[in-house]
């Protein structure tokens, strides 16, 4: 095993007292016995409530927008278009958060003038005195549109004389890897392999729809409570209406799901532009039908990998293809393209290696950023075509992906050296043998096992210079305070800092209170996105606990007349280790600390490793801090007579470097298990010349508690992230292979792989017989 | 959101079928189907008559003869209820099946077949059953076929009038299979992409009596009868099985939609009618033999 020691494991004087336990986070009573807020519990005394009128036009002008009967109807107190609106060059959709790098310019009008340019595009907002007046009000607003031929394909889109949607080509981003001599690799390879797989649009589907409340307090402040993962909107929000930050406070309640979807600024604006028009109070929570709208799913991709490999199974030369469709506006597009392009070769050391990827502008809904962020399309790809290969050699596919595994040392895509463990081959050997032993086949069932691995970044692109702040203070009394501005999107995110600061401080998890998520009083963290929340603000919050431990054990030191070293900290007590009767209780030892004028608080910020960017031609340079790696493996039965698939087993298999809460890794693993299987089974958005077909959760289909199938978490820790105690990030990760293990898993039922997502009844049916009659 | 509606409440079956003859409303039983619809429309509704307080439309009465299942049963009810396994085991497969547990509690079996969808689940099993339908209004009771009470796509022979009270059936006799199967897109909470019931009598070694219903792949839930005929008279073979299960594909209309496309459809209905007639000439056969 390539074990790495992390300093943070090493180094440590601490034996873990409550990192890793399966200990009740402290959001769980407030959530179980349903007295936990979210943003559309809250109320104010004359509160409005708001309502959005968005386009049922893919591509149109918008001749004329008439909103003069909306204003006349009674309890109406205000209707703005984008005539209304402040000469801002529109919102920011671009990097929110601590980042002092640059970042693309991606502004999109807040409210669309002149044009819609996809179905679903924002062109009115009410506010009114209930709920029914403000939808009333909506049906009457008198729009005049004259339709404009629209692109709803991006290989459209990208052929010459397409209509322009975006810049000169509809060209959103692209990017190219050059790396070794794949002329060369091609050449030594005794077979190639090609497949070209497609994915489809995915729905967050979280089950708490956009919602927000904004009012101008009496100090002149724009206030939000908000369910969003970035509290850091606040900027964009200022920017956009012409406020100077500081008077913009945004808060971020409990969010009931975010999965990305609320990464980019989702209805914060327009409440804040209700707000300041109406000077009420201003509530809005999207309904369902409208929340398919309000934010960007998960891109549909098309992937060919061309893969050259020795009759041994190792790969020589690869060559990578990467389209995505965009939609009409660029949100995150090219950062999500980067993270496909990084993760094109998946786990994989690939020395040959070409990748062309781009990211294409349509008139389709603009898709966003998503959990796994582009890299679980280009896995999917990546690991059914290690099925492909290993079918031709008639080799298993575990040994091929054996002979190919990158490993600690090794450079990825972009020439980056791998320096935390690479667990992969672990973790895969592991997932597998829990399925156990297979069923049985019927007369009308086939079995099949699959596996995925995959690699995937934790924590933010260098060049955004990612950092995250926390404070931590003791109380008189030994409770403990921590302030950080993570927002808590249902992962447990500050809970976990309570978990850190507990045993940092050697106090009960249940003494530590964290404050979360305000943009004005508490420390500025960063997003809830990128698998950063816990590498990045758990860093900050046990720097900031480390500091203050050593004060109090300096104090401390200094009573007995010891050494800082000989001391530790545990129920709340300060003892001798080798004489632990002699202790003292953290509250004397705060009240010491305090006479004697010494902080009982800190404030800390941790800072991620930075670069300065990739080469444009060779796409080599440092993208990410690190990688997560594991597996997912996966039992299906399908039916070979009506082509449905019934997911029996899903274990998940990750090294997470160290678990901080073992329970909410299990649940992270559980949650994604089934997000999973609705991509590859049933999860599909049907656009019909840029109209949503599929905007109900009747129509589009995620899994439901019936569907869940046994499902199981390996937790393994390598301790060698860069995480606190060497925690490596985990809820993008642990979903990254599991649409890729379904896939591969219904390839070895039925002997013949399906390329493109969802595996519906229909497809599987349809590649039954066209196997038949190839035989 | 849910627009406002008026809400009548009546206590007895007499007040409520008055209520049904003078005022323009409509019945609402577990609003399952009502208040998604109310909602998608986005207009203040109109008047809805509540059955929750009507006790003759609860319970289930089992005799030898003949099951009489209250229109107000709910999906819940009939799983919990210990004589149905044998009353109409295709029922039952299918109420498994049916939404999940929070719809199955409150759907009714009136609801379901008043709607008139042609995925509706409970439809398929109670025509392989031939049920049959009590309907009241202020002007007196008839009892008609589900068969005739199914006219086209959400259009049933029910006046506006006229609430549904009661459906019953002849429980199946020994040496009769009755199944059902669901095929849906996922596992709960699923708009069936193909309903098939069938209920099988096999006595000395042939086939008796044949009912094979179809769900989704019509504008209205249908028997299959040419296929049925093909059953009756001799036992059950692979081809004969064969032939009734071409014969139900060929008689199904369906149409291209977000979950299934026309032709794949018709394939479904050939392969489980195939396995559900094969399925049943087994246990019903064993019955005897
Ligand atoms: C999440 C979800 C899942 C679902 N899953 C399924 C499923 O798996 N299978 C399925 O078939 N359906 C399903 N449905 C649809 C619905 O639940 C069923 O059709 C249900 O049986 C309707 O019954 P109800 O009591 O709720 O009817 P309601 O909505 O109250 O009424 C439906 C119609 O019947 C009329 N009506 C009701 N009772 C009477 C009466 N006694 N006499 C005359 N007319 C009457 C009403 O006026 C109305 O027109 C689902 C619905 C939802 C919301």
């Amino acid at each position: 095993m390539n074990r790495i020691e992390s300093p943070a494991a090493s180094t440590a004087n601490l034996q873990l007292r409550q990192v890793g336990k399966p200990l009740v986070r402290t959001d769980s009573p407030t959530k179980v016995y349903g007295t936990a807020v979210y943003a559309g519990d809250l109320t104010m005394p004359g509160m409005l409530c708001a309502a959005v009128l968005h386009s049922d036009r893919a591509s149109a002008l918008l001749r004329h927008v008439d909103t003069s009967r909306a204003e006349a109807l009674a309890g109406v107190h205000c209707v703005l278009t984008a005539a209304d609106l402040p000469p801002s060059q529109g919102v920011m959709t671009d990097m929110p958060g601590q980042t002092g790098g640059l970042t693309k310019n991606t502004k999109q009008p807040i409210l669309a003038k002149d044009r819609v340019r996809f179905c679903g595009e924002p062109i009115a907002l009410v506010a009114a005195e209930n709920a029914a007046i403000a939808e009333q009000a909506l049906r009457l607003i008198d729009i005049e549109y004259e339709d404009l031929d629209g692109i709803y394909d991006p290989f459209d889109a990208l052929a010459p004389g397409a209509p322009i949607i975006f810049g000169d080509d509809n060209v959103v981003a692209s990017y190219k890897v050059r790396k070794g001599d794949i002329e060369k690799g091609f050449a030594e390879a005794d077979f190639i392999v090609e497949n070209t797989f497609t994915t489809q649009y995915q729905e967050q589907a979280f089950l708490e729809p956009e919602a927000a409340l904004a009012w101008v307090d009496e100090h002149e402040v724009l206030n939000i409570r908000s369910s969003t993962q970035v509290v850091e909107h606040y900027r964009a929000v200022a920017d956009a209406i012409g406020l100077p930050h500081n008077r913009v406070r945004l808060r971020a309640e409990f969010v009931g799901g975010g999965f990305g979807g609320k990464e980019v600024m989702t209805i914060e604006v327009w409440l804040a532009l209700l707000a300041l028009a109406s000077r009420r109070p201003v509530q809005l929570v999207q309904p369902r039908e409208r929340s398919f709208l309000s934010h960007g799913p998960r891109h549909p991709f098309t992937m060919t990998h061309r893969t050259g490999v020795s009759g041994d199974g190792k790969i020589t030369a690869l060559q990578i293809k990467l389209t995505s469709d965009a939609g009409a506006y660029a949100k995150l597009s090219p950062y999500i393209l980067l993270y496909a392009t990084v993760g094109a070769t998946g786990p994989y050391r690939v020395d040959n290696l070409h990748i062309d990827s781009v990211s294409a502008a349509t008139n389709n809904l603009p898709a966003c950023a998503f959990r796994g962020f582009g890299t679980m399309q280009a896995n999917l790809a990546c690991e059914g075509q290690m099925e492909e290969i290993a079918k031709l050699l008639g080799m298993d596919s575990m040994e091929v992906r054996r002979r190919n595994f990158i490993h600690t040392g090794d450079a990825n895509v972009t020439g980056q050296i791998i320096r935390s463990a690479v667990w992969s081959d672990q973790c895969a050997t592991q997932a597998l043998a829990t399925l156990g032993e297979r069923p049985t086949d019927t007369q009308t069932t086939r079995i099949g096992h699959g596996v995925a691995c995959y690699q995937q970044s934790y924590g933010r692109i260098r060049w955004m210079k990612d950092s995250s702040e926390a404070w931590v203070g003791v109380e008189m009394d030994g409770t403990v305070i921590v302030r950080s501005a993570v927002t808590d999107i249902g992962a447990g995110q500050s809970s976990a800092l309570a978990q850190i600061t507990g045993e940092i401080l050697g106090v009960p998890m249940d003494q530590v209170v964290v404050y979360f998520g305000d943009g004005a009083v508490t420390p500025l963290a960063g997003t809830s996105t990128a698998s950063r929340a816990l590498y990045m603000s758990g860093n900050a919050t046990k720097m900031a606990a480390s500091q203050v431990r050593k004060n109090l054990l300096s104090c401390v030191a200094g009573y007995f007349g010891v050494k800082i070293e000989q001391l530790d900290m545990c129920d709340s007590q300060v003892f001798i280790i080798d004489d632990p009767q002699r202790s003292i209780a953290l509250k004397d030892c705060v009240k010491l600390c305090a006479a004697e004028g010494v902080h009982r608080h800190n404030l800390a910020i941790f800072r991620a490793p930075t670069s300065e960017g990739i080469d444009p031609e060779t796409g080599q340079g440092e993208v990410f801090p690190d990688f997560t790696y594991g597996a997912h493996a996966a039992q299906v039965a399908v039916d070979i007579e009506t082509g449905e698939v019934k997911v029996l087993k899903s274990i998940g298999a990750h090294d997470v470097g160290q678990a901080i809460n073992l329970r909410a890794v299990e649940g992270q693993v559980e949650g994604s298990a089934l997000m999973g299987q609705g991509f590859a089974l049933c999860e599909e958005l049907i656009l019909k010349q840029g109209r949503l077909q599929t905007g109900s959760l009747s129509e589009y289909l995620i899994p439901t508690s019936e569907d869940v199938p046994e499902i199981k978490a390996i937790v393994l820790e390598s301790r060698s992230g860069l995480g606190p105690f060497g925690a490596k990030g985990i809820g993008e990760p642990v979903y990254a292979p599991v649409a890729a293990s379904i896939a591969n898993a219904v390839a070895d039922a039925i002997g013949v792989h399906i390329f493109e997502l969802p595996i519906t009844p229909e497809k599987v049916i349809k590649a039954l017989r066209e196997k038949e009659s190839t035989k | 959101m849910l627009p406002p509606f008026e809400l009548l409440e009546p206590h007895s079956l007499d007040q409520a079928l008055k209520m049904l003859a003078t005022s323009e409303s409509v019945p609402l039983a577990g609003g399952t189907n009502l208040l998604p619809d109310l909602r998608a429309r986005g207009e203040a509704g109109g008047r809805f008559i509540s059955l929750a307080a009507l006790d003759q439309l609860h319970g289930i009465e089992h005799s030898d003869s003949r099951v009489l299942m209250g229109a107000r049963t709910t999906l819940s009810d009939i799983l919990h209820d210990p004589l149905m396994p044998t009353a109409a085991p295709s029922l039952v497969s299918m109420a498994k099946v049916f939404a999940g547990s929070m719809v199955r509690n409150a759907a009714t079996v009136a609801g379901n077949i008043c709607y008139g969808s042609p995925s509706a689940d409970v439809v398929p099993p109670l025509l392989s059953l031939d049920a049959e339908l009590t309907l009241a209004s202020a002007a007196g009771e008839r009892t008609l076929s589900l068969n005739d009470f199914l006219l086209d796509y959400k259009k049933t022979a029910r006046r506006p009038d006229e609430l549904l009270i009661s459906v019953s059936w002849a429980p199946p006799t020994t040496g009769t299979a009755n199944l059902f199967y669901k095929l849906g897109r996922r596992r709960g909470d699923a708009i069936t992409v193909v309903g098939v019931a069938v209920t099988i009598t096999i006595e000395k070694g042939n086939c008796t009596k044949a009912r094979i219903a179809l769900g989704s792949v019509a504008p209205t839930v249908f028997r299959a009868q040419e296929a049925e005929e093909a059953l009756v008279g001799g036992p059950l073979t692979a081809t004969t099985i064969g032939t009734a299960a071409q014969a139900a594909a060929q008689a199904s209309r369906p149409i291209d939609d977000i979950r299934a496309s026309a032709d794949y459809r018709r394939h479904a209905v050939h392969m489980l009618v195939r396995r559900l007639l094969t399925e049943a000439w087994q246990t019903a056969g064993s019955q005897h033999d």
